[in-house]
């Protein structure tokens, strides 16, 4: 199976992967001929990063998901993996799907480059470099140099391209070298007006491309030439605004201008990617804490990260001909944006350009249903209804099991806390009423009635689903649970709200 | 077939359920009391229990077949129903020949007997009704009511 290495660079690099992870675990799936097996490696030098703490526990539980339940039962069908288990090196990795950043941790930007020992003209040329001021976690300000790196690079790529030149002689990135093949993809996630993606992607990109000129790394030619995509995520948010915080709404356009006029250069201008996605909304919505990263940086989960995710779908839709490169140069670079059908404050799905409603509204109405029943009904059912009841049975024993009890509670958890902080978001995306009646549960969507259909709700959904596993045969309970319902609630979708694939 | 069908309602014994005249008649002892040439209620009765009870039974697992009618009270529900229905067709088809005087005057007859009889086609429809809901080769075709049985419903 071909890979799918991910790059997720600073903190909305974990937002959109944690998008993805969502979009995977309802089953959206490329529309491709080939499967690939998604490697997410998160480089983001703040490790209390909330958000990067809760796109890690996603990931994790999303893994032992999937590898109990297979991968051909609908939910959670794309294989997750952490880059540790694709290596038999002696130095494998922790098995975490976090980059470990060295000497980052405690550490001034200053003690970092060794600015004590440099000779005087050096000296000059950093501080003339790295002038300006920042603040540290204690909100004093304080020069660049003296900025404290593990609450990531405050919005300064100039520190976070230095930083993360590393990655080029990181294990990591040995290991991602050498188990690169030729049919293997490279997907970078990165925000534009910050400090880590900025800095982060064109070094990432760059350090790909020049695998030739890297002795520490195998796999040379693949990585040169290697297909890769990348969103790079342009200003989103409204931020709050604080006269003492570094970083403000204001900046935003003007470091993204910059970093633009970097890439025209870098990026787009020598033809080192092959598909670029540019996402972006100046709707003024409502402004996000202004949290430079001390307190540690959890945002709402937003549409255009949902959106940005699915760029990684259309990446792997593309086909190997559009992504040919040749001495670490695209031949027919492919560049997108993504646009909706209305400008709306609430997105719902019919809001959706007709390919992304396609792609999404089914898979993730399932996956609500599923959470719905799970949550309000399993209870009442379990031990009692036929599919309950037929082997393997899910009975009392199994949801008492770690993986009903943590590992998928947990995630469905997540699944719809990530669902009402996009609902709550301005610019929202609210395509459910998560606490109504099934039969409301899409907005925009009236279920078909006649006078012989009978009405969707808890019981006609454990009549679907005894006769969905009536005489199937499952490997396990788990994967017994999660392929039943996938077929279900597909077939109440399909029959009962007339949603499509 | 009518030995069969004797046998069994004359399995709980003639008595105390019914009498051995009411066996006779049953068994189409005719009105001039010659031969055994009358109706022959014993198989009659003994199929309309089995058509009831397989009814009912499939009017439960295949015809409403509803997670709402799986219950162990639902098993019941249909079981009573079962009961009632075959005890009155037994109870009812001798009580109106005896209230029609429609049978050979030296079998002595009466409303017990009836009462007897129709106790022991409820009592084989009840049986009738756990075995074809035991067996699983039938029940496992219902979409809700696969696993409902008098053991485990």
């Amino acid at each position: 199976m071909a890979r799918l290495y991910i790059f997720a660079i600073g903190g909305t690099g974990s937002r959109v992967l944690k998008s993805l992870t969502m979009l995977l675990a309802s089953g959206v799936k490329p529309n491709s001929e080939k499967n690939f097996e998604i490697v997410p490696i998160i480089i983001d030098p703040h490790k209390s990063n909330k958000d990067l703490k809760r796109t890690e526990r996603l990931l994790g539980n999303y893994q032992t998901i999937s590898n109990e339940a297979g991968l051909d039962s609908g939910f959670f069908s794309t294989k997750i993996t952490t880059l540790d288990r694709l290596t038999t090196s002696q130095n494998r990795l922790s098995g975490s799907f976090t980059f470990n950043l060295q000497e980052v941790g405690g550490r001034k930007f200053s003690e970092y480059i060794g600015f004590s020992q440099l000779d005087e003209p050096n000296k000059a040329l950093a501080d003339i470099l790295f002038s300006g001021k920042s603040i540290n976690k204690r909100h004093e300000e304080v020069n660049l140099l003296d900025v404290e790196m593990d609450i990531g690079f405050v919005g300064n790529p100039n520190i976070g391209s230095i930083v993360l030149n590393q990655v080029k002689d990181s294990q990591e990135f040995k290991d991602f070298a050498s188990n690169f093949n030729e049919d293997d993809r490279v997907f970078i996630i990165s925000s534009i007006f910050g400090g880590t993606g900025a800095a982060g992607f064109p070094t990432i990109l760059k350090n790909i491309r020049d695998a030739m000129n890297n002795r520490n790394i195998d796999g040379k030619g693949f990585l040169q030439d290697a297909k890769i995509g990348a969103v790079t995520v342009l200003p989103y948010f409204n931020i709050e605004k604080d006269s003492d915080s570094p970083i403000q709404k204001s900046d935003f356009i003007a470091k993204t201008k910059a970093a633009l006029y970097y890439y025209k250069d870098n990026v787009t201008g020598n033809n080192s990617i092959n598909s670029l996605y540019y996402i972006a909304d100046n709707y003024s919505g409502k402004p996000y804490k202004n949290d430079p990263g001390d307190n540690g940086q959890k945002n709402d989960a937003h549409f255009v990260e949902m959106a940005s995710a699915l760029a990684i779908i259309d990446f792997l839709e593309t086909p190997d001909s559009d992504l040919e490169t040749s001495e670490g140069k695209a031949l027919k670079p492919i560049y997108k944006e993504f646009g909706i059908r209305k400008d709306s404050s609430n997105i719902k799905f019919s809001d959706l350009e007709d390919y992304t409603e396609r792609k999404i509204a089914m898979r993730l109405s399932q996956l609500v249903l599923f959470r719905k029943y799970l949550t309000e009904h399993l209870s009442n059912a379990i031990e009692k209804e036929a599919w309950s009841n037929d082997s393997p049975e899910i009975n009392k024993k199994f949801i008492d099991d770690t993986f009903y009890r943590t590992n998928l509670s947990e995630f469905l958890s997540s699944f719809a806390d990530w669902l009402k902080e996009m609902s709550d978001n301005k610019r929202g995306f609210s395509p459910f009423n998560l606490d109504s009646t099934i039969e409301a549960l899409i907005e925009g969507r009236t279920v078909k009635s006649g006078w012989f259909t009978s009405r969707v709700d808890f019981p006609s959904m454990d009549n679907k689903l005894s006769k969905q596993g009536k005489g199937k045969t499952y490997s396990s309970a788990s994967q017994k649970l999660i392929k039943l319902f996938y077929d279900t609630t597909e077939e109440i979708l399909t029959s009962k709200f007339g949603l499509k694939n | 077939m009518e030995e069969f069908f004797a046998s069994l309602y004359e399995w709980f014994g003639l008595n105390p359920l019914f009498s051995t005249d009411m066996g006779d008649q049953l068994r189409g002892w005719d009105i001039t009391c010659t031969d055994y040439i009358g109706t022959p209620w014993y198989v009659i009765i003994g199929w309309s229990m089995i058509a009831v009870t397989a009814v009912l039974y499939a009017l439960q697992y295949h015809i409403i077949d509803s997670s709402r009618w799986k219950n162990k009270t639902h098993w019941w529900l249909f079981a009573l129903i079962i009961v009632i229905l075959n005890f009155l067709i037994a109870f009812l088809i001798p009580y109106n020949s005896i209230q029609a005087g429609d049978y050979c005057n030296q079998l002595n007859l009466s409303v017990s007997d009836c009462i007897g009889f129709g106790l022991s086609n409820a009592v084989w429809s009840f049986i009738l009704f756990i075995i074809i809901t035991t067996i699983p080769v039938f029940r496992k075709l219902s979409n809700n009511c696969r696993h409902t049985t008098f053991w485990k419903p």
